[in-house]
């Protein structure tokens, strides 16, 4: 579905939310967050399924910031429940429309579920995954439909492809900010502040 | 003192008052906690903002953007957390605090604190715990003298649908031999447990993984990469329950090193699906010239390994000479390596580890 525009996107994502917290549509903005709203971990465990089962897409089941802790290790960028300079710089690289005063001074890691939470996050993330789900087969230019898990299959000439999941995707952006912005030597010897 | 102070309230919700030997209840008492459930607020919500909370905690609940259901829930946890330390600490150190002296605060990762205001305090290190949770218009809150998690779920609202992403194929397999409800205890045990250790589930859901389910006593067991906690569960009414107290002593498991030689073999070959390596790794596979590493991915092979066994090891120090003696590593070998500083963290604090 590469041409789903954010407004197409919101709109249909504010019906899923709607639905699944049991509130009213117009209650679900860009900027609300699905806390603010009564989302608790299973409602997003809940919304998450829909999303996938409606986009045809495959979210991550990790926020950025977990995955990219993984690949720097410890305390790089994150410290006893606070952002790093280095984890600020992820952030705003990874979130250019977020307030740069935002990440001013202490940002407690708790307070990134502002970001994380919010309908706008989502619904831009979603549209980003949205244009890895072909509408129409490669080979024949049949329709796609569903398949088996992640896949999807030409109703026309029954080629699969399997989609791309969203923590695959997060994964290499980490990979590449690491070795474009954050470690751009690759190849140097692992430092001792990497691993540890 | 009662946290509700001099105010008229409803006792019919609140197990608090009126103590209700409920099988939560029970667990908390015989394991040192104080548990207190409320199914409702007991007065007005705002008389009873006024009454218990603090003058941080009023400007919060204030300034809350949150839809109401949202800011009451907040407020009715808030009321059963400051209650469950309340008796408590009079229960342990004969400590008489009101409502407002008793604050919780979030600390960085959003775990509550509780945090003393009035006169008088436990003896140092002796700081009260405690753990909240709602669920459709109930809250529940457990203190204790270590850190702690509760979850509860309503058996109403939920259907199974949820089990495919919350659960490996071999948690799924464990439920099926279960009543359905046994989905909604296997969540919860993993939300104390996560709430327990202070970061709740943003290791990510399968990072806690259910190996043992007891129908008979409620008890849950959940591993993490080095340990094993049993977490209580227990359906009372409509909600599902569980609860846990990680307590000095906590087991580590020593892995064997056939264990440690399977992680390893079986994170490369997660690794090399996302690196297109398609070869089979074997134990003698070489990791730079045959699997084709570079700095960053042994970094992340690194981070992952220590993260996995949650124990810094000096790796930095052994690829720095194996740069230096210009060879390479074998699967083994880092196995070996692994295996050996194990033991050697294992050793240092007598076979226990606290993440905290």
């Amino acid at each position: 579905m590469p041409d789903m525009s954010e407004t197409e996107v919101f709109e249909k994502f504010a019906q899923i939310v709607a639905k699944s917290l049991r509130v009213d549509a117009g209650q679900v903005h860009m900027d609300t967050h699905l806390t603010d709203l009564g989302a608790e971990s299973l409602d997003l465990i809940e919304i998450t399924m829909e999303t996938e089962t409606q986009f045809h897409i495959f979210l991550p089941d990790k926020s950025i910031l977990e995955t990219a802790v993984e690949v720097f290790g410890p305390d790089v960028l994150e410290k006893d429940g606070y952002l790093t300079e280095a984890g600020k710089q992820l952030m705003l690289r990874r979130m250019p429309e977020a307030d740069a005063q935002a990440f001013a001074g202490e940002v407690a890691i708790k307070d990134l579920q502002h970001y994380f939470l919010k309908v706008s996050t989502w619904v831009r993330m979603v549209q980003g995954l949205a244009h890895y789900t072909p509408a129409a087969c490669a080979a024949c230019g049949g329709p796609m439909v569903s398949s088996q898990g992640f896949r999807m299959k030409c109703s026309k000439c029954g080629q699969e492809i399997t989609l791309r999941s969203g923590e695959e995707l997060n994964r290499e952006w980490v990979r590449e900010y690491y070795d474009r912005e954050y470690h751009p030597q690759a190849g140097t010897p692992v430092s001792a502040a990497a691993v540890q | 003192m009662s946290a509700f102070g001099s105010i008229g309230c409803d006792p019919s919700v609140t197990r608090a008052i009126t103590p209700v030997a409920s099988p939560l209840d029970v667990w908390a008492e015989s394991h040192g906690a104080v548990c207190c459930r409320l199914d409702g607020f007991p007065c007005d919500p705002g008389v009873l903002a006024e009454t218990i909370l603090s003058p941080g905690e009023r400007a919060h609940w204030l300034s809350m953007r949150a839809v109401e259901k949202r800011r009451r829930e907040w407020l009715l946890g808030r009321c059963a957390a400051k209650q469950a330390v309340s008796l408590l600490l009079e229960k342990r150190w004969n400590m008489r605090l009101s409502s407002q002296e008793i604050e919780i605060v979030p600390d960085g990762y959003g775990c509550p604190q509780v945090k003393l205001n009035g006169t008088g305090s436990p003896p140092p290190g002796r700081l009260p715990h405690v753990s909240i949770a709602h669920s459709d218009g109930t809250a529940v809150a457990m203190a204790a003298c270590d850190p702690l998690g509760v979850d509860l779920e309503s058996l109403s609202r939920r259907g199974e649908d949820f089990e495919s992403i919350a659960f490996s194929a071999d948690e799924r397999a464990l439920r099926a031999h279960l009543p359905a409800e046994w989905a909604l205890r296997m969540w919860c045990a993993k939300e104390a447990v996560g709430k327990a250790l202070g970061r709740g589930l943003s290791a990510g859901l399968l990072a806690f993984h259910i190996t043992r389910a007891d129908a008979e006593t409620g008890a849950i067991q959940v591993e993490t990469a080095r340990q094993s906690f049993t977490v209580y569960t227990a359906r009372e009414s409509n909600f599902v329950f569980s609860a846990m107290i990680y307590q000095q002593g906590a087991v580590l498991m020593r892995p064997s090193r056939q264990e440690i030689l399977d992680y390893l073999l079986h994170k490369l070959g997660e690794l090399a699906q996302d690196w297109d390596y398609t070869d089979p790794i074997r134990p003698e596979s070489l990791l730079f010239t045959e699997l084709g590493y570079g700095s960053l991915e042994a970094v992340v092979l690194c981070t992952a390994i220590q993260e996995h066994y949650q124990t810094p090891m000096p790796f930095a120090e052994l690829l720095a000479e194996i740069g230096q003696q210009q060879r390479d590593l074998s699967i083994n070998e880092l196995t070996d390596f692994v295996d050996t500083h194990l033991a050697g963290a294992a050793g240092a604090d007598g076979g226990t580890r606290r993440i905290q």
